[in-house]
């Protein structure tokens, strides 16, 4: 069992737990501590206080501006923590003179004989003031349904102690000053395990040096469940949507696939009401963003998609991400069919989440309407293809995509396969790799010995021993007629093996 | 007759002086309204005119048996203004406490060389055609009738006779000198809302040791400093050769605080505020309070002027007196301080007068 602290209760904290969290607190200094309350009667009484110590007015001491002015000034002059006052005698000027003399002033609308006897009560135990305020905390997180709202009660709570969730590097919600790395302060991290969920997400709090360490960790402890709760209820959430934005947008691509109706639609089918409730836009000008892991597996897991769309709507609320296949359709609309910088910018700002999650990008041209979007999409994807070459975090738009695109279509995996059937002795030998590769140079050079060994960095001689043992496996690449079937099967294995190699164990 | 822009003494107060006097008397008062400015001044100016100057004697000049009577106005200015003197108000108030006492009074002063009050002084004495002694028994405004110089050396303030506008009077005759204001403030509403006072019948011997010297003239000098308009430092510099007074700030207003507060109930006033950033200097934020006058002076909270000390403030755009009345935030003001008579500092001065009456229980500046 850890032990409650025994420091001196600081003003902040007294601050935040009734009855002082209902009054109007102007506060010079939240984390001066509070040792002793005295309810001042008199002014001789004030001029007795000891330092640190925090004073409630009362009768006398406060009989109307100018008492109160006197007692800040007296309280300046004693050194004390905190003058509390009924409303009916502080006003705006005495307000700026606590600004000016950096004494914090506290408004109270209580009779301040209970407040005294509270906060009495309070700084002489301030083990139990705390576990006051970390009940309050806990009915307030209670109370939270998102993540964005625990990580606001948690920052409102620490005030001067920034709060973030992250996750693998990306801050998913709070403030992200907490991770960075400030002299005399250190950084406390609770883990937070999302249901079902294989990695950990971090709540990280910056506490000042020397600061209340053990408060924020237990704080911390105690935000956790309620942001389990929320992270899951967010991803129910965000299940329902991602389910009612694929639905939405197989129903646009319906409309665009239909012959039109009315041949006096020249202008191609309008964007469906339904589209706007999700936010989308589709107008003059879009231009679809594909987002597509580097090596495909399937249909994406739901958490993928949840922090996809969280590091990609970052800013782009409205912009949608609709799982398709084994990627992500995104689109910006806009008048301007060459006006891009929004997208540049997204783009920029998610270059780490995509590395972050081994993806690529692909960007389409600007299409008009509903059919134009639908088109832009097939590009988006096209140039998605083309961008895996280029691994993790390229990015390839279409408009730079030549004929090449097509070879991005090949299906490398099935043609592999091919291989292993028909060419079972060449997928067997030890050097397949380098016949393979040493075939497609010669092809790619057409049929030019010199040009192939020069690309390959091999004297000649080898090159031409390679092939006649790759013609032995039946890779007769100088007959007409299997020349294009081999030349396609070459550039699918060498890639292939490329990727392979490429990949991480 | 003086020359005009004369500062000095003077053995006679004539019509051309009445302007200045006004003002001068203004000054010791910064509360009073203008509303009888007009009024009074051409009403004792063509007194002076028909009777001739009032002779201005000092306390030593006369001879000690001299029977000598104060004279005041006591209730408010302002129903004052609504409701005018007759004009033999105050002489009918001597009269009646010479037929009581069989005596004849030699001289008259001032019960308070301030406000209205050193008017209608100045008026007695030409309607009575005696002297005016340059000395009064505040030496500026108190709201009570017996804080005067003359209680604290045991004088009585009764027999007293205050008449009202209405031709009523009333006669009060009371062994402890505190309770005359008392009874007195029962009476004032229904003679008409003021009343002409006369009180403190003595002789001008007892007066050489309990009133308080050369308070007339010195008016009659502030007041012609103020009529000299000029620019407000130098006005503020040659105040205080005169009556010791010096700027404790300027600034502006920054707030009008109108509070109903509790306050102790001998003086009938609503306390309120005034919140004055400094310009210029440290930045100040003064705080001043008011009663029926200003009361104390905080400047970020730490008391640096209090009654008795006379507070006033000075309009620096206009060059002249801010009444009380008048105060506008935004206003550009210098808050000046003059230090009330030496009598007033003493125990039982403060306690009667000082900054506890009005229900601050701090103590003086100047007795820390």
């Amino acid at each position: 069992m850890r032990h409650p602290s025994t420091l001196p209760i600081t003003l902040g904290e007294l601050a935040r737990i009734q009855p002082l969290a209902a009054a109007e607190p102007h506060l010079a200094d939240p984390a001066r501590k509070v040792e002793q309350v005295v309810l001042a009667e008199t002014f001789e009484r004030l001029r007795r206080c000891t330092p640190h110590g925090l004073v409630v007015l009362h009768n006398e001491a406060a009989t109307g501006g100018w008492s109160l002015a006197a007692a800040l000034h007296l309280a300046w002059e004693r050194n004390l923590s905190a003058v509390v006052v009924a409303r009916s005698v502080a006003g705006d000027s005495s307000v700026a003179l606590a600004e000016r003399l950096t004494m914090s002033l506290i408004v109270i609308d209580d009779d301040p004989i209970d407040v005294a006897l509270h906060l009495a009560g309070q700084v002489s135990a301030p083990a139990a003031a705390r576990a006051l305020r970390q009940a309050r905390l806990a009915e307030q997180l209670a109370e939270q349904t998102g993540i964005r709202g625990v990580l606001g009660v948690l920052n409102r709570e620490l005030q001067q102690v920034p709060v973030a969730l992250v996750m693998g590097g990306v801050v998913l919600g709070g403030q992200s000053a907490a991770l960075t790395e400030r002299p005399h302060v250190r950084q406390i991290e609770v883990e937070v395990h999302a249901p079902g969920e294989r990695s950990t997400a971090r709540l990280v709090a910056a506490v000042p040096v020397p600061g209340p360490a053990d408060q924020v960790e237990s704080l911390l402890r105690l935000a956790r469940p309620s942001l389990q709760a929320a992270w899951a209820q967010s991803r129910l959430d965000a299940a329902a949507r991602a389910a009612h934005e694929q639905a939405a947008f197989g129903l646009l691509r319906r409309l665009a696939g239909d012959p039109a109706p009315e041949p006096a639609e020249p202008a191609g089918v309008e964007a469906p009401g339904w589209a706007g409730e999700l936010g989308w836009q589709v107008g003059e000008a879009n231009r679809a963003v594909w987002l597509a892991p580097v090596r495909p597996a399937g249909e994406p897991a739901p958490e993928i998609t949840f922090m996809i769309r969280a590091s990609w709507q970052r800013g782009h609320t409205t912009w949608p991400l609709v799982a398709e296949g084994d990627g992500w359709i995104s689109w910006h609309s806009s008048a301007d069919p060459d006006d891009v910088t929004a997208l540049r910018r997204a783009l920029a700002g998610f270059r780490d989440s995509a590395v972050a999650h081994r993806l690529v990008i692909g960007v389409g041209r600007a299409h008009d309407g509903v059919a134009g979007l639908m088109r832009s999409v097939a590009e988006a994807r096209l140039a998605a293809h083309v961008a895996r070459e280029d691994g993790p975090g390229a990015v390839q738009w279409f408009d730079q995509v030549g004929a090449n695109a097509a070879l991005a279509w090949l299906p490398t995996t099935e043609i592999a396969q091919v291989a292993d059937l028909c060419l079972e002795d060449l997928m067997a030998a030890r050097d397949r790799a380098a016949l393979v590769q040493t075939v497609l140079a010669v092809l790619d050079a057409g049929g030019s010995l010199s040009q192939a060994s020069q690309q390959l960095g091999v004297h000649r001689n080898t090159v031409l021993a390679r092939l006649s043992r790759a013609r032995q496996f039946g890779l007769t690449y100088d007959e007409p007629g299997q020349r294009l079937a081999l030349h396609v099967l070459c550039y699918a294995l060498t890639s292939l093996w490329s990727d392979v190699t490429e990949a991480p164990s | 007759m003086t020359q005009p822009g004369y500062v000095g003494a003077s053995s006679s107060i004539t019509a051309d002086d009445v302007p200045a006097f006004y003002e001068g008397a203004k000054f010791y008062s910064p509360a009073v309204g203008d509303a009888n400015k007009s009024s009074v001044n051409s009403w004792l100016a063509g007194l002076l005119d028909r009777n001739g100057p009032v002779p201005l004697l000092k306390v030593e000049g006369v001879p000690p048996e001299t029977p000598c009577v104060s004279v005041c106005v006591l209730g408010s200015g302002s129903a004052m203004a609504d409701l005018p003197p007759a004009g033999d108000e105050f002489e009918l108030a001597v009269r009646q406490i010479e037929r009581l006492q069989r005596v004849e009074f030699g001289a008259v002063y001032p019960l308070a060389a301030a406000t209205i009050s050193a008017l209608v002084a100045v008026v007695t004495a030409a309607q009575l055609r005696v002297p005016l002694l340059d000395a009064d028994g505040m030496g500026r405004a108190f709201a009570l009738i017996h804080h005067t110089s003359m209680h604290l050396s045991g004088v009585s303030p009764t027999p007293l006779a205050a008449v009202g506008p209405t031709g009523e009077s009333v006669l009060v005759e009371v062994p402890a000198g505190p309770r005359a204001d008392r009874m007195l403030r029962a009476n004032v509403d229904t003679v008409g809302g003021w009343a002409a006072l006369a009180a403190y019948p003595t002789t001008a011997g007892v007066l050489r040791r309990a009133a308080l010297p050369g308070t007339v003239s010195r008016i009659a000098n502030v007041g012609r400093l103020l009529l000299d308009r000029t620019d407000p430092d130098l006005l503020v510099t040659r105040l205080g050769a005169i009556t010791g007074c010096r700027r404790l700030a300027r600034g502006r207003i920054a707030e009008l605080e109108h509070l109903s507060r509790p306050s102790d109930v001998t003086i009938p006033a609503h306390p309120s505020s005034l919140v004055v950033d400094e310009v210029g200097g440290l930045g100040r934020q003064l705080r001043i309070e008011l009663r029926s006058e200003i009361v104390a002076v905080f400047a970020d909270g730490a008391l640096i002027a209090g009654a008795p000390d006379l507070m006033c403030l000075l309009d620096v755009s206009r060059g002249a007196l801010a009444t009380l009345d008048s105060l506008e935030p935004g206003d550009l003001i210098d808050v000046l301080v003059t230090p009330a008579d030496a009598v007033w500092y003493s125990p039982r001065g403060i306690e009667m007068v000082g900054m506890g009456s009005h229900g601050i229980p701090l103590a003086h500046p100047r007795r820390r």
